[in-house]
């Protein structure tokens, strides 16, 4: 039978043609994970195999078999936040929450790939995902401050048209 | 303690009567809407010390994005001098919380929170006279302070909160006149503060009604009808019964809906029941709804008279007459709505993401024609709703699916359904009509909107003028709506709003007056005069007859009786219209929470400027052309806003409403921003299909 790791446990996978984000949230029972559209438009299924962001409402079980999974769930150690998620709670990025895993879970993908990213690079990268609430201003200050950017000041361009 | 009785549980027990502490707003939207609600009379509980020290509070309200759960904490924190992390706040569970219409209307902080300080503060005098006798001190040397009752005189001597109820079961009924905390004793209060329930949601473990799973849970599929006001003909479900998986096949009339083991399992079997259809022929496009809006008009309601406006047209310079149209709008929050229902020993139980959870339990007990003390409603986390969430129809689904089945159900829908049969914010017809002289001086007004559909105070809201002249007709129309409307944060405020502060800057390019100017010309209202100046100021607003070609804009607003005033600036691409950033000021008395406040303020702008620039809602035939965000929307990060918040309300006025003011200026000042830079007039949303690029 097809195994995945997931959070460092290894798991085994029965039915490998099974939705990849319905067998995390219905057969694994970890529903950090959430369903949003189920069309990899949302970003709200947003985990990660082998580190690298994955839209898991659009691939099976089996597909990602042989890998290593991250979900919300996995993300903290112990009792320590990941940085990218003490850092959403710092900057209270967050109304609803129900995106949230998803930001996070793209959030680590690009820091995984641009320790240093721009503001520019944070903003295309949290594009792939969605927040109806429209908290953008606050993820984006939550994955500045993760990454360690200079915040930039609500003024800067206070000036520019006068 | 002649006022105690016992109890089962120990602590210190605050109940009160639900009815007189929290009487259903006298004249509101809500009454009009749930009027058939009435509201319990039983004692219940909002607070109890336990004996570990810490505290619960109780509230019928639902947390669905606007950080009650934080807000309702922290007033209970500071009114009971315990730590913010002390207080556990329950929300929205029929059997555990005090009676509530339902979370609507930006009462939650108003009203509840009054009624929870109230009772920490009865707790709060209720331990001083238990440490009293503890310590044999009088109570007037005795103060609250960190979660123990301590003596002002020598600090040393004092008990804990948990030490003085060990024990005991006391209950104490809600004092509705006890002396408060004045603000400037405030140490929680007024001040940033991270949410309580941020880690719950960082980490996953926050609990949406898409997320509840019981042992033995079957995953519903109802089939969908293909069209609005198509009737189900034939079915055949003999392959679909046969499919793996499949446990059974209910199907009560019209109604059909697979059960089985999993989700995938239930999509696939209800794909394959053979259904078919008799649409009704003739249903309206999207692109006849204006022509509908008038032509189906009701009676005209006047929500503003003053004077006489065929004078004022006599008297004025110049008259201006616009036409204005908004489109349907989706909520299209990101949670799908979904149920669980589980049925033991003729109680049932469901997990809705309701923000009527009383009001869904009423509901439920009436169709099942059993007692409302047979039904439990929970409301969990909730993935967003603005508004849409008080009608919630997968809740009925799962609790007649369950009770079929004899089995837990759950009915969550998928984007598509969660599009097509939640509600939509009604589209709008509204003419402006307007009276001014030359130094733009407002002398005659006529507002005459068309709403789509039957719940008048949608269209209402909002609709009045509130700049200062003598002549004024507003009349607002209920018409046909060939799509289900519903509640939208601000109903129809930002809607009207979008007609009135677009004509103001008409007005003001027509006498070549700064937009700021022109409306401070026309106000009178304080509190309206000073979020227009704080907003214009914190952008850096410098006056400029429009258009000036430099894409910024302004409008202000009233909504729950909250002020508001937007500046913005825009750029155009062809017609992709980029907002650059926004200040904005809101004057909504007291702050409890500023960070939730100004988070509120952000989603706000947000949401209008989707309204704004991209949203509508697409149909014809009965099928909504765009039930998806592959055609349908919405703001994203990288077109989101620099957008920068001051709260300028004055704390001794009685907070009001946050949640929902900041959208009303959002849209018209973007249109007005688009104006000024390209001197093109967009009178009709959203302005991207309607900007000549």
């Amino acid at each position: 039978m097809l195994s995945i790791r997931v959070n460092g446990e290894e798991r085994q996978v029965p039915t490998p043609e099974r939705n990849l984000l319905s067998y995390l949230r219905f057969d694994l029972g970890l529903t950090g994970t959430k369903y949003g559209c189920g069309e990899g438009l949302c970003g709200a299924c947003t985990i990660l195999l082998d580190g690298q962001p994955l839209r898991a409402c659009m691939t099976t079980a089996g597909s990602a078999a042989g890998g290593s999974l991250t979900t919300i769930e996995g993300l903290a150690s112990d009792a320590t936040l990941h940085p990218v998620q003490q850092a959403f709670v710092d900057e209270s990025a967050m109304q609803c929450g129900y995106c949230i895993p998803g930001f996070i879970m793209t959030a680590v993908g690009l820091l995984s790939r641009e320790a240093q990213p721009n503001t520019s690079q944070i903003r295309e990268a949290l594009a792939e995902n969605m927040c109806r609430c429209g908290t953008y201003q606050r993820i984006q200050q939550a994955v500045e401050r993760a990454a360690g950017v200079q915040r930039n000041d609500a003024h800067e361009r206070h000036d520019s048209h006068n | 303690m002649s006022d105690t009785t016992a109890t089962t549980e120990d602590g210190l027990r605050i109940v009160g009567e639900v009815a007189q502490g929290f009487p259903p707003p006298p004249k509101s939207y809500a009454r009009a809407a749930y009027s058939n609600a009435k509201p319990d009379t039983q004692s219940a509980t909002w607070l109890i010390v336990r004996p570990d020290g810490r505290v619960s509070a109780y509230a019928g309200k639902v947390e669905y994005g606007q950080g009650i759960r934080s807000g309702l904490a922290m007033e209970v924190a500071d009114e009971l001098r315990v730590r913010l992390d002390a207080v556990d706040v329950l929300l929205g569970d029929t059997d555990h919380t005090p009676w509530d219409m339902g979370t609507f209307g930006s009462q939650s902080t108003a009203r509840v929170g009054l009624q929870l300080r109230r009772a920490a503060a009865t707790a709060r005098e209720a331990l001083v006279e238990l440490a009293a006798d503890k310590l044999d001190l009088p109570t007037g040397e005795l103060e609250c302070r960190n979660g123990r009752v301590i003596s002002r005189a020598d600090p040393a001597r004092s008990v804990a909160y948990g030490d003085l109820v060990a024990g005991k079961a006391i209950t104490r009924d809600v004092q509705e006149d006890v002396a408060l905390t004045p603000r400037d004793e405030f140490t929680v209060m007024g001040r940033p503060a991270p949410r309580v329930d941020a880690v719950d949601r960082v980490t996953g473990k926050a609990q949406y009604s898409q997320d509840i799973m019981l042992p033995g849970m079957l995953f519903a599929q109802p089939l969908r009808p293909p069209a609005r006001k198509a009737r189900l003909v034939d079915a055949d479900t003999k392959v679909a019964e046969q499919l793996p998986g499949v446990v059974q096949i209910v199907r009560e009339g019209d109604r059909i809906a697979v059960l089985a083991e999993t989700d995938e399992q239930a999509e696939f079997a209800a794909k394959a029941v053979q259904a078919q259809w008799r649409e009704e022929d003739g249903q309206p496009t999207n692109w006849d709804v204006p022509d509908l809006l008038r032509r189906t008009a009701g009676e005209p309601v006047i929500t503003q008279e003053s004077g006489d406006t065929a004078e004022g047209f006599r008297q004025a310079d110049a008259v201006l007459e616009s036409l204005y149209y908004l489109p349907y709008i989706s909520n299209a929050p990101m949670e799908p709505r979904a149920a669980v229902a589980q049925w033991e020993d003729g109680r049932l139980t469901v997990w809705a993401g309701t923000q009527r959870p009383f009001g869904l339990r009423a509901e439920l007990a009436g169709h099942f024609e059993i007692e409302e003390s047979s039904v439990r409603v929970i409301a969990p986390e909730i993935g967003g709703g603005f508004g849409s969430k008080s009608i919630y129809p997968v809740a009925l689904e799962a609790a007649r699916l369950a009770k079929a089945a004899g089995r837990p159900v759950r009915v969550a829908y998928t984007r598509a359904e969660e599009m097509v049969f939640a509600t939509f914010r009604p589209a709008a017809l509204i003419e402006v009509k307007s009276g001014f002289l030359d130094d733009g001086t407002l002398v005659a007004w006529e507002f005459t909107a068309y709403h789509a559909g039957e719940r008048p105070f949608i269209g209402q809201r909002g609709s009045q003028t509130p700049y200062h002249l003598a002549n004024v007709k507003v009349s607002v129309s209920s018409s046909e709506s060939p799509l289900r409307e519903g509640s939208y944060r601000s109903l129809g405020g930002a809607v009207n709003h979008f007609a009135r502060e677009s004509h103001m800057d008409e007005i003001a390019a027509a006498v070549g007056i700064d937009p700021v100017e022109l409306r401070l010309r026309n106000l009178t209202e304080p509190r309206f005069r000073r979020v227009l100046e704080a907003a214009a100021d914190r952008f850096g607003w410098s006056g400029a007859k429009p258009p000036s070609q430099r894409g910024v804009g302004v409008a202000i607003g009233l909504d729950v009786g909250s002020y508001v005033a937007a500046c913005v600036e825009v750029q155009v691409h062809g017609s992709e219209v980029t907002v650059e950033r926004v200040a904005t000021a809101l004057d909504c008395g007291l702050v409890v929470n500023p960070e939730g406040a100004k988070n509120q303020m952000e989603g706000s702008i947000v949401m209008g400027m989707g309204t704004a620039l991209y949203e509508a809602i697409d149909f014809q035939s009965g099928r909504l052309l765009n039930a998806g965000f592959t055609r349908y929307r919405v703001p994203r990060s990288n077109n989101a806003p620099k957008i920068d918040v001051e709260l300028v309300g004055d704390p001794d006025t009685p907070s009001t409403g946050a949640g929902e003011p900041g959208i009303v200026p959002v849209a018209p000042a973007i249109a007005n921003a688009v104006f000024d830079l390209t001197g093109d007039r967009v009178r009709e949303l959203p302005i991207q299909r309607h900007l000549r690029g």
